[in-house]
């Protein structure tokens, strides 16, 4: 087996872990960050006190709490379901935070003028507010998007067998100079995954804002 | 072709505005100190004053935009009265019968400008999308800006914006309308367009409110000048009257200031 086909090896849990936490966060983050907008103190405390705590830990204690700490139920022998929901968790707490600045960057006059019209509220939101926030932050979502695709590969360190730990088991079976090519295989890997998230998001930003001319 | 609907001439009631002892403050800071104002249907008031007189202010309170601490608000048919919950219903019926018009157009940036008059009537007034489009059609072209439907407000010049504004709130087939400054964000050459759009409104017997600083306007189009000052309204009546000859030394200080610019 060369470097190249065990780099690949991996390539298919690099995607799937990415986007399963990617799909976890995007979901889980609407409600988190309705909370964080909250009028109601007690649950704004609490889904800050959330994102503050699972932003304030590495991702990769998460990880290893979870592999660890919970072996004995859920996640026992399991450590790519461990890694989803760990990478899934602190993508809801980034996100939410993401969806929180985008809601409130919608100009106040929006909202005066939805309620002068007598809108309800529903209308407001999702035809008027969520709308406007969704263009202020898609370039921030696919710049999380991008930052999740490389921290994916902090589950090597719970042996989830994605592209970094198949990297390492072949570097450590080919103790030469060739130890070091799968690294460089994985890093190009990882470039060319990202660039096009990177030009599909600045290509929609520059669509949005050429039909609304902002 | 009217620009106010026609139920609205001849078979609805048309309504004014009572507002008595309208009192709001933030924290310790007095915004409007027992303030009362009636408007006649039909008519149209000016409301002007130095800036931090609490114009704007007032002019929200008609609509429920801001909640004064104390007095009562009759408008159309509905009284408010302060420290009373208003439940939603009662609130989205005053709103839907005052439209507003902002100084800086609030238009929704990523709706056409037929989205924009079209849109609320189909959520509020239950419009179908069709009937809704008529309408706004009729009332895109009766500002000026047919041609302008498909685009979004980004495209369209500020006096253009306002026009849609103005479209969009009459859309709502409202019984008055308030204007809070809605010309200050324009140059003035395109302050007229706007300007002309709300003459044509106040001979259709529109009931208006304006907050403005265009005095020409005022003095030829409103009925009833009032004047702001320091939270209060310090003088009001027929605006030449008022104009050539102030009873307050504010009035005739503020005017001097404009009249000079």
């Amino acid at each position: 087996m060369n470097a190249f086909t065990a780099v690949l090896e991996g390539l298919p849990l690099t995607v799937g872990l990415t986007l399963a936490a990617f799909a976890i966060g995007i979901s889980g983050a609407v409600p988190l960050a309705l909370g964080l907008s909250s009028p109601v103190v007690p649950l704004q405390l609490a889904c800050r006190l959330f994102v503050d705590l699972v932003r304030g830990v590495p991702i990769i204690v998460w990880l290893f709490l979870l592999k660890f700490g919970i072996q004995i139920g859920t996640f026992k022998f399991n450590p790519v379901g461990a890694a989803i929901v760990g990478l899934g968790v602190v993508s809801v707490a980034y996100l939410a935070e993401i969806y929180r600045g985008g809601l409130q960057a919608v100009p106040r006059g929006q909202l005066e003028a939805a309620h002068a019209l007598g809108l309800p509220r529903g209308s407001t939101f999702f035809r008027v507010v969520v709308p406007q926030a969704f263009r202020i932050v898609s370039p921030s979502i696919a710049t999380y998007l991008v930052g999740l695709l490389k921290d994916s590969s902090i589950a090597s360190t719970i042996i989830v067998a994605e592209m970094v730990f198949q990297s390492q088991s072949f570097a450590r079976q080919h103790p030469t100079v060739e130890g070091i090519l799968p690294y460089v295989i994985v890093g190009v890997v990882y470039i060319a995954l990202s660039l096009p998230v990177a030009y599909l998001s600045r290509w929609l930003d520059a669509r949005m804002r050429k039909v609304v001319h902002v | 072709m009217t620009l106010s609907p026609p139920a609205d001439s001849k078979l609805v009631p048309r309504l004014g505005i009572k507002l008595d002892n309208i009192s709001k403050r933030y924290g310790d800071h007095v915004v409007l100190d027992d303030v009362s104002l009636h408007v006649e249907p039909g008519t149209v008031t000016a409301l002007i004053g130095p800036s931090g007189a609490g114009k704007s202010t007032f002019l929200r309170c008609i609509n429920l935009l801001e909640r004064p601490d104390a007095g009562t608000i009759r408008v159309a048919g509905h009284t408010i009265e302060p420290g009373k919950a208003v439940n939603g219903r009662d609130l989205a019926a005053l709103r839907s019968t005052v439209g507003m018009v902002f100084q800086s157009f609030n238009l929704f940036p990523h709706m056409t400008a037929l989205k924009n008059v079209s849109f609320p009537q189909q959520r509020v007034l239950g419009r179908s999308k069709e009937e809704a489009d008529a309408r706004s059609m009729q009332l895109l072209e009766r500002v000026g800006l047919k041609e302008k439907a498909g685009q979004h407000p980004g495209r369209c010049s500020g006096g253009q914006q306002q026009r849609i504004a103005i479209a969009r709130a009459l859309a709502l087939d409202p019984s008055i309308m308030l204007f809070d400054e809605p010309t200050s964000a324009l140059d003035p050459e395109v302050g007229l367009e706007v300007l002309s759009v709300m003459r044509e409104l106040a001979a259709d017997g529109m009931t208006m409110v304006v907050v403005t600083h265009e005095m020409q306007f005022a003095r030829d189009v409103s009925d009833t000048l009032v004047v702001m000052a320091d939270c209060k309204i310090i003088e009001q009546g027929d605006p030449k009257a008022i104009m050539s000859d102030p009873a307050e030394a504010r009035t005739r200080r503020f005017l001097r200031a404009v009249l000079e610019r």
